[in-house]
């Protein structure tokens, strides 16, 4: 990628004069108007990846994953010592790429976690879209009460921390099914009412 | 039903999160302070376009609402008419319209909730200091001045060639 900001529109380089300025200024080459924001990150030179340092001395510690290199530091989640090349730093936590993995396939590293299934928004909508063509009610209520009561626990919305849709479509499906077991209690007690023809 | 994603920018405590969900999941991306190099914001003419348009419309339903008879056809055209207006006051209130970008120094972000340049700008004056404190305090102008004639300069004379690796592959061709 390229080191220096670029024109969204024209793709020409963008020099000084129009970054951190208060208001929209026109790019130098096409005139669209522009606010460029720059910080200090633009001017920090990458520094390459380390290596790992090979073992020099009999009997020092060396990494779990490449027994030819020294290790620095322990994995923070399973222990395993770590050479340079193994470690990976993730706020301020060091991890061994199994563990990295791991963290973020089964969601115990949280900011390695970029999907969430919002399992309370089905529920809710399993519990609303049905009732447009009620007979549909009839199996999905019970699904929308499953669904509710096997994921009340499973993480929500990184950003939304509330449970109330869980709540409503709770609420929406017992509804729902109370109201297909009055229905068939009054068709049986109105059928049964009926007198039979005798014979 | 969700037919459309619903994007939207929180401020985490070390991180902007940026939540692209479609009423049923949700994708995370999260941008560190420390990384973010530069967020530019493109003013374009969205809001002009979406003004005319609903202009022409308000026009076409209320001339019909002045010329139709019947009461009733009268009245909805009418209400329509205003729901039209309605929705242009608010989009000229919510000013001009922009495409707002976040860099870092491996990608290039679009961040589609940023899309009214007033809030695109209140968000940075928000965000700003907290990301500079990250990354170590402010720059001043004529350190940008000298930092930006060095990377120039450095774009413009590196080599075109790829350094030997022995990681890349022999190239074949002479």
């Amino acid at each position: 990628m390229n080191s220096l900001v670029q024109c969204p529109k024209c793709q020409a380089l963008l020099l000084e004069g129009i970054f951190n300025q208060p208001e929209l200024s026109p790019c130098p080459s096409c005139g669209v108007p522009l606010q460029v924001e720059i910080f200090p990150a633009l001017f920090r030179k990458i520094n390459p990846g380390q290596s790992g340092e090979a073992l020099m001395v009999e009997g020092e510690s060396c990494c779990f994953f490449h027994p030819q290199k020294k290790a620095l530091l322990p994995c923070g989640s399973c222990g395993r010592f770590l050479c340079a090349l193994c470690d990976c730093e993730l706020n301020g936590q060091h991890y061994c790429p199994a563990c990295l993995e791991a963290g973020k396939t089964k969601g115990k590293i949280k900011s390695l976690e970029n999907q969430r299934t919002l399992y309370d928004s089905i529920a809710l909508s399993l519990a609303i879209y049905p009732l447009l063509i009620f007979y549909f009610t009839l199996i999905t209520a019970p699904a929308t009460l499953f669904i509710a009561i096997r994921f009340w626990k499973s993480p929500i919305s990184l950003v939304r921390r509330s449970k109330i849709r869980f709540v409503v479509a709770i609420i929406l499906a017992l509804l729902q099914i109370a109201g297909w077991i009055a229905l068939f209690i009054a068709i049986g007690t109105r059928h049964s009412s009926i007198p039979h023809a005798k014979n | 039903m969700a037919v459309a994603s619903r994007t939207s920018l929180w401020l985490g405590a070390d991180h902007l999160l940026f939540v692209d969900s479609n009423g049923y999941t949700e994708s995370y991306k999260r941008f560190y302070f420390r990384d973010i190099q530069a967020f530019v914001v493109q003013k374009n003419q969205t809001a002009t376009i979406i003004n005319i348009v609903l202009t022409i419309l308000f026009v076409l339903v209320a001339a019909s609402a002045l010329s139709v008879q019947l009461a009733g056809l009268k009245y909805f055209l009418f209400s329509l008419a205003g729901g039209i207006a309605f929705i242009m006051l608010i989009n000229l209130l919510r000013g001009q319209t922009c495409r707002c970008f976040l860099r870092t120094a491996v990608q290039i972000e679009q961040l589609p909730p940023l899309n009214r340049v007033r809030r695109a700008q209140k968000i940075f004056a928000r965000i700003r200091p907290i990301i500079v404190a990250a990354q170590g305090g402010e720059i001043s102008p004529q350190m940008v001045s000298s930092l930006m004639q060095e990377k120039v300069q450095s774009y413009t004379t590196e080599p075109v060639t790829t350094p030997h690796s022995p990681n890349i592959p022999p190239r074949l061709d002479s």
